[in-house]
């Protein structure tokens, strides 16, 4: 229960500071991954309004429309607006693990448990622990691959603390803003289990942000892609967005 | 066709080396020759039954349920959680494998005071280790319904592993890689591998074995009463040589066709061995007589009077085979058919062609001594007995006869006693390992069977959610189903969770909120369509279910369906109970349809060889009496009606009615020389029995103990089958040299042969 359920953290929105492009000379897997981690400190809030397209193993399409409000890195809410017999159903992420769900047709908002790191967010390939704000530097160790076409080219495995569900993760980094464009899953027996793919980046009030990005489950042969369609940072939200009351709204 | 005789003879060499090349062309195709275990492939396509399986199948994430249960003194230890952790992380990943169910990854709804958690029962990323953390994953896991008998025993000594194998894979390769890593897995604790995949895997490397030990030991046996009847080891290595190249033949374009051997057409070596021997040997003796003379013309005459009575012969067996294409459910029982026909037809045609090419071009001089030998050498066994025969037969026909309607009597009573068995179980003995992880599964588990019920309608509808409920506790009120599984009980718990207690939710949008919650859950693709227009409910059911209780809860289920609006849902049926019933239909109707089928164009081709109404009937004496008693004994032995057994009526008649043919053909001729002759119709009966009579009592022994072989099948009912049809040949014998005989005196004496209505035929 230590993280919040919902964090959007860097792997999918990853604003931040165009950094100077790195000085000359070499950088460290370290320095690297710490550059990237510091784009995670950068807005104070942000609001972003999200489609989503989940594809099935079959093909078939669903689509969903969110928005998502987050201040500092363990305050968010999730709204889902469409389709119409979702609107309305909310989740609350607060500091120390507290998620409150609300479903509008019960008029009821219920805790739940968040400890759960693999489980799918919201129908999605994406599982909580892809979700959450975590710190690539303290969490993994890093060791540089290569360094081509602009990108860093990082395998990323877990201290022995940490709690993941992954085994290895390559990561794609892109030289010039600290940018990750792909990451590669690998389980713990070293299979190849998902992949992420990061595109149309975009710099908005000074912060970078991936407008599409797609996860795809290789396992599972499914799939699920957000458009980030309206993006505001630093907007001075208010703290009562944050509060059970207005989950219910 | 004399000419074609002539044309055999004289191009002989051409003959041989033509008949050479098919051999090895076909012998090459041998190589690509499949086996196909799987009875549920050999399904019509065309019935409504099996294509609603089928595509379930396609949709549900398949309908195979291959089975493993883990078994240890205790589940809930570290150790044996991380090996089922383990075991279902490998499994899900194997090629072929659509959904593993395990304790390890089994969809949880879990509640308390503070909220609920929608999770997996066990936490994967942390699997517990301490004693009270597994203490009390034991005690929660006990007291769900969910999970208690269905995915752990009660006693928590045992666990399942179900994995949905994909319907359009190759079940037998993943079968057999699913075992590799269970024991690469789990080397310490016993382990049981059951359900229908398995089985087939089972079933499959059964029929290899088979294919290995029953063929060469067919041939030992046949070898051995040929010997022991002809005393001749041309006698036995020709038949043999013809039969070798006739299967070459059949089963190279069965691999041509990509037509893969079933268990039942596994049975086709066996039954050309024993069946096919019996052409040349008639070839073979008439050339013998012939060689005297030796000139190629003499040859040829030859040939062409003993192809009649031969090519006849065959013919009466191929319609016994031709018979189970018309009326077979089973497409694995029409191909059977086909190809043991075709077989039988191959021989026939080698016999007839190759085998006399064969003995032109090994033209000896002529033979005085052989007739001699014959004379002496050849009495053997069989000569031994015949004298005994036609001591009997002349001296009490009437008593015979008599015995013979009492025998028929006997064992019409027996009849209904025949039991029917459709369960796959059924088919191994008792002793085989499948058995066993059968049995645990029904004891258990609830059973390695499956039942789905087809829910179409607006599913998030709670009217349409209720009428599921409903359903699914009715299928719990049914005799021998176990479990069920729907959407339905994952709402209850959500609507549970929500504090609107353990029941559907009662407005739709309630539904449809909580259906949000599922969306992504794996098991929902086992449960639901993506439109939300369809949903399955399963139930599981013994693996062992039989016939009749398949029956019953068809019927009680259609029932039941029946009583609800179509308007609002709409339900079908599919799974084991419906499969099984309609094979045990199936069975019946097959058994009825082949066998008037055979028995009529049997006495169609007596009618054309005995030239009379009154001969073809009496031709058919021996054929209804050996009916009567295959089935009797089968009612009295306790052997039922399954899908190989089903096949021996009609395999009965097609080879019984040779005896018939041969012994009606010679004393037809000997009856015109007796009465030309002036002496009595005994004369014609003994001649007849001593000459015919002996070689028919050869094949009799020969056919008989070459399929009693097939008691060393590890199936049981090719088992069955060859027990069967052992007793069949001795009763078809009986028919044809005994009772046949006794028939013809006991009515001859009362009226003049003449009136017999047997005419000459050429």
């Amino acid at each position: 229960m230590k993280k919040s359920l919902f964090y959007f953290g860097l792997l999918l929105i990853l604003p931040g500071l165009l950094f100077p492009a790195a000085a000359a000379g070499k950088l460290t897997a370290g320095q690297i991954m710490e550059r990237l981690d510091q784009t995670v400190s950068a807005p104070r809030d942000q609001e972003i309004h999200v489609k989503l397209v989940i594809t099935d193993a079959k093909g078939n399409e669903s689509h969903r429309e969110m928005v998502m409000m987050q201040k500092g890195s363990d305050r968010r809410m999730v709204k889902f607006t469409a389709p119409p017999e979702q609107r309305g159903i909310a989740f609350l992420s607060l500091p120390g693990g507290m998620t409150y769900l609300y479903l509008p047709a019960y008029r009821q908002t219920r805790r739940i448990a968040s400890h759960v790191r693999n489980q799918k967010f919201a129908g999605t390939d994406f599982t909580y622990e892809d979700m959450e704000a975590r710190k690539y530097s303290t969490d993994w160790d890093a060791k540089l691959l290569a360094e081509e076409g602009g990108l860093y080219r990082l395998e990323l495995t877990p201290k022995e603390e940490t709690v993941t569900d992954y085994g290895r993760l390559i990561v794609e980094v892109r030289a010039d803003i600290f940018f990750p464009v792909k990451i590669e899953f690998f389980d713990k027996a070293n299979r190849p289990r998902k992949v992420m793919v990061q595109e149309k980046l975009e710099q908005i009030n000074g912060y970078w942000i991936a407008r599409e990005s797609e996860m795809k489950d290789l396992q599972a042969g499914t799939s699920s892609k957000m458009f980030f369609t309206e993006v505001k940072f630093d907007s001075g939200l208010a703290d009562d967005i944050f509060t059970e009351r207005y989950l219910t709204r | 066709m004399k000419k074609l005789a002539k044309l055999i003879i004289e191009k002989n060499r051409l003959v041989i080396v033509v008949f050479a090349l098919i051999t090895l062309f076909l012998g090459f195709f041998l190589r690509n020759l499949r086996i196909n275990p799987d009875i549920l492939s050999y399904f019509p396509k065309n019935d409504p039954d099996v294509q609603l399986l089928n595509y379930l199948g396609e949709e549900y994430g398949g309908n195979s349920l291959a089975m493993i249960v883990l078994e240890t003194g205790e589940i809930f230890t570290p150790e044996t959680i991380a090996v089922i952790h383990e075991l279902t992380t490998r499994l899900q990943l194997e090629p072929g494998v659509a959904y593993v169910t395990s304790l390890t990854n089994t969809l949880d709804i879990k509640t308390d005071e503070y909220g609920f958690e929608i999770g997996r029962l066990v936490d994967t990323a942390n699997l517990p280790r301490d004693p009270e953390a597994l203490t009390a994953l034991k005690e929660y896991t006990l007291s769900k319904e969910m999970f208690r008998n269905n995915l752990v025993t009660e006693d928590a000594t045992a666990t399942l592993i179900i994995c949905r194998l994909q319907t359009n894979s190759d079940q037998v390769a993943t079968c057999r890689r699913l075992q590799e890593i269970v024991a690469e897995t789990a080397p310490a604790m016993k382990i049981y591998y059951g359900g229908i995949p398995f089985m087939i895997l089972d079933l499959n490397n059964m029929i290899t074995d088979d294919l290995k030990v029953l063929i060469p030991m067919v041939s030992l046996v046949i070898i051995i009463f040929l010997y022991l009847g002809f005393r001749k080891w041309e006698g036995v290595f020709l038949p043999l040589l013809a039969v070798a190249i006739s299967l070459i033949w059949t089963l190279g374009v069965m691999s041509l066709l990509k037509i893969p051997l079933s268990i039942i057409s596994n049975v086709i070596p066996v039954v050309l061995f024993a069946v096919g021997n019996a052409y040349t040997i008639h070839v073979l003796s008439r050339f013998n007589e012939t060689r005297v003379t030796s000139t190629n013309d003499g040859l040829a005459t030859a040939l062409y009077e003993v192809g009649t009575p031969v090519s006849l012969a065959g013919l009466t067996t191929i319609a016994g085979f031709i018979s189970f294409i018309f009326g077979s459910y089973l497409v694995m029982i029409q191909e059977f058919g086909v190809f043991a026909a075709l077989g039988v037809l191959f021989t026939l045609f080698i016999s007839l062609t190759f085998i006399p090419a064969l003995l032109a071009l090994k033209r000896k001089k002529p033979d005085r001594e052989y007739k001699e030998q014959e004379e002496t050498k050849n009495r053997g066994v069989t000569g031994r007995i015949t004298p005994g025969i036609e001591k009997l037969v002349t001296k009490k026909p009437k008593t015979i006869v008599w015995v013979g309607v009492l025998l028929t009597i006997l064992a019409l009573t027996g009849i209904p006693r025949i039991s029917r068995r459709v369960n796959l179980v059924e088919y191994f003995q008792p002793q085989t390992a499948i058995r066993q992880a059968e049995a645990i599964l029904d004891e258990k588990f609830g059973g390695s069977g499956i039942i789905q019920i087809l829910a179409e309608g607006d599913i998030q509808d709670p009217a349409v959610l209720r009428e599921m409920e409903k359903m699914e506790e009715f299928l719990l009120a049914q005799d021998g189903i176990h479990s069920t599984q729907s959407v339905v009980n994952l709402l209850k718990e959500l609507n549970n969770a929500m504090g609107e207690g353990k029941v559907l939710p009662d407005t739709k949008g309630k539904v449809m909120n909580l259906w949000f919650l599922l969306e992504g859950e794996e098991v929902m693709t086992q449960l639901v369509n993506a439109g939300r227009t369809e949903a399955v409910i399963q139930a599981r059911i013994a693996g062992s279910l039989e016939g009749s209780l398949a029956h019953q809860l068809v019927t009680a289920i259609n029932e039941y369906t029946a009583g609800i609006n179509p308007e609002l849902v709409k339900f079908s049926q599919t799974g084991m109970p419906v499969i099984y019933r309609n094979l045990d239909l199936s069975i019946l109707k097959s058994q009825f349809q082949s066998l008037i089928f055979a028995v009529l164009l049997v006495f169609i081709i007596m009618l054309f060889l005995l030239g009379s109404l009154a001969g073809g009937l009496l031709g058919l004496i021996p054929i209804l009496f050996t009916l009567a008693l295959v089935f009797g004994f089968m009612g009295y032995a306790k052997i039922p009606l399954d899908i190989a057994t089903v096949l021996v009526a009609s395999v009965t008649i097609g080879i019984g009615i040779d005896y018939s043919i041969h012994f009606l053909s010679r004393y037809r001729q000997e009856l015109a020389d007796t009465r030309t002759q002036n002496l009595p119709v005994e004369t014609a009966v003994r001649i007849t029995l001593n000459t015919t009579g002996r070689a028919i009592l050869i094949n009799v022994f020969t056919v008989a103990f070459g399929f009693l072989s097939l008691v060393f099948s590890q199936l049981v009912p090719i088992q069955r089958f060859g027990v069967l049809v052992f007793v069949t040949m001795l009763g078809s014998g009986f028919g044809a040299i005994i009772l046949l005989p006794a028939v013809l005196l006991f009515s001859g004496a009362r009226s003049p042969a003449g009136k017999m209505g047997i005419k000459k035929l050429r």
